[in-house]
């Protein structure tokens, strides 16, 4: 390395600067403006979180907030170049440490992942996939929009103000979150878990309406009833409106 | 040619406005690479529209760890997939001791750190077949100095091979700041390696230190370095206007960038005409 030891240990010693707060004496350094660094440094991250996760910063007291991201940012190296991308190591450091808030707030590592979800939802690169949207709901193959994800929540944190959740909200929730190809909007469905499994079915590849109902009943060990098929009618109806169902397999 | 930082803030309004003609776009990489959707479709829009120059800010050439070489491919793609003019970084370092910090800090000026971060602009520039533009950047504090920075900044541009990319706001900012005489330390530049230039507002946030914060408008004693910076140069580079905060009516932006043109013709001109 080229670098010497001394240089190296006083941009290191800025660095830590930045990250926790704490100054230690750096040769030629005028303690009266280095504190400006720590504060850009601070704002970047702490803004960037904020719109990542407002939900959670609703939730959070500003005590808790803030010790919430000076222990995250002093105590975890950011690997991502990319600063839009950093907030997901928030939850990822959150949930590794099994930090006290998410015992505070039992809901909040499904919090932090539904917020994340939605911004990697948005700003994900697109997937393109073949599909049509002209078609017959009853008779071709459903084309699933690449870009979403099936999510399982114990707490309904994607239909409660956060701070309303109580225990007796527990519960299982299953929601497809995606993103809508015109607008780049990000929504959800709720689902039932047949629905899911039908949509975990369409995720390996384009099949009718009429195939995903009787492979379910098939796993389930149920009959094909009228009313089951008209159930799964309206579910595959309004997913195509809301672009859940991006269209039909092109022929 | 003047152009604009291309700013979310002000896409949508930059993509439908009839008055407003930049003539090129600049963006951060790493706010677009791997992005899609939405944000995807404005960009692509505004690359129908606008040349497309690049000024990154996670490279980190001054940090002490490695270089992300994966990170580094990444740009290389990106550069290639959308026909990029020019792509520049910082003078400085945003990552160290393998944690990044998303804002730049100032490399000691010294001796080592000359050869240090040179060798690894030469890697940059050898990983993707390219030259690249530094960027002076504005600092708030010296640390552990040993060259002026001048001298730093001098030996790096030659030890390096790469070209400059002159910030003439952050010169006013580090004049002001470290107590030198702007005019006199753009004479000490290396204008044969001008490739670009940027223009930016700033913050007078106490009696003896000026932030760099792109929020504002340009002031006059900046236009007037400019202007100067022109005469010396004697000849066109492109010139960007960076506005990133408290983001005006695009009319406000234009009549900036018509001002920068309006220096560049005058001056260069009057060159011309004494030449000739």
């Amino acid at each position: 390395m080229l670098l010497h030891e001394d240089t190296y240990r006083h941009q290191a010693a800025l660095a830590d600067y930045c990250r926790t707060g704490q100054y230690n004496a750096i040769p030629g350094v005028r303690e009266q403006h280095v504190g400006q660094y720590r504060r850009l440094v601070y704002n970047v991250v702490d803004d960037m979180l904020q719109s990542a996760y407002p939900l959670t910063r609703h939730l959070l007291s500003t005590r808790e907030w803030n010790a919430m991201v000076k222990e995250f940012f002093s105590n975890h190296p950011c690997q991502s170049p990319q600063v839009w991308y950093m907030p997901r190591e928030l939850y990822q450091y959150m949930t590794q440490k099994g930090h006290r808030l998410l015992r505070k707030y039992a809901f909040l590592q499904e919090l932090l992942w539904l917020e994340w979800l939605e911004v990697e939802l948005f700003m994900m690169e697109d997937r393109p996939t073949a599909y049509t949207t002209i078609g017959d709901l009853t008779t071709d193959p459903l084309v699933l929009n690449p870009e979403y994800a099936l999510q399982q929540f114990v707490y309904p944190v994607h239909l409660k103000p956060a701070k309303e959740i109580t225990a007796a909200d527990k519960g299982q929730y299953f929601l497809a979150l995606f993103r809508k190809p015109d607008s780049g909007e990000v929504t959800f469905m709720n689902l039932s878990p047949a629905l899911v499994a039908m949509l975990e079915l369409l995720q390996e590849g384009p099949q009718t309406m009429d195939a995903l109902v009787r492979q379910c009943c098939a796993a389930w060990q149920l009959p094909v009833t009228a009313d089951l098929l008209a159930a799964a009618k309206a579910f595959f109806t309004q997913a195509l409106e809301s672009r859940l169902i991006i269209g039909f397999k092109n022929h | 040619m003047v152009g604009i930082g291309f700013r979310k803030d002000f896409a949508v309004n930059l993509l439908q406005s009839p008055s407003f003609n930049p003539a090129f776009i600049e963006v951060a990489p790493e706010n677009w690479i791997g992005v899609g959707g939405y944000w995807k479709k404005l960009f692509n829009q505004a690359l129908e529209k606008y040349p497309l120059y690049t000024h990154g800010l996670s490279l980190s050439v001054g940090s002490p760890d490695e270089l992300d070489l994966d990170f580094l491919q990444k740009v290389k793609c990106f550069l290639q997939e959308n026909n990029v003019q020019l792509y520049s970084e910082h003078l400085s370092y945003s990552k160290c001791d393998n944690a990044h910090l998303y804002d730049l800090l100032p490399i000691p000026f010294t001796a080592d750190a000359v050869h240090h971060v040179s060798r690894r602009i030469r890697q940059v520039q050898d990983f993707l077949e390219r030259k690249i533009a530094i960027e002076i950047v504005s600092y708030y504090t010296p640390v552990a100095p040993e060259l002026t920075e001048i001298a730093f900044i001098n030996a790096v541009l030659e030890e390096a091979g790469c070209d400059l990319l002159l910030d003439v706001n952050n010169v006013y900012v580090n004049a002001f700041n470290h107590h030198y005489n702007a005019k006199a330390f753009i004479d000490q530049l290396p204008m044969d390696k001008v490739a670009y230039i940027h223009m930016a507002g700033h913050e007078q946030v106490a009696d003896d230190l000026i932030i760099d914060t792109h929020g504002e408008a340009i002031i006059d004693p900046v236009y007037d370095l400019f202007t100067y910076t022109i005469q010396r140069l004697n000849r066109d580079v492109p010139v960007l206007l960076e506005r990133d905060f408290n983001i005006p009516e695009l009319d406000e932006l234009q009549h900036e960038m018509d001002r920068l043109q309006a220096i560049k013709t005058a001056n260069l001109k009057k060159t011309a005409y004494v030449i000739a």
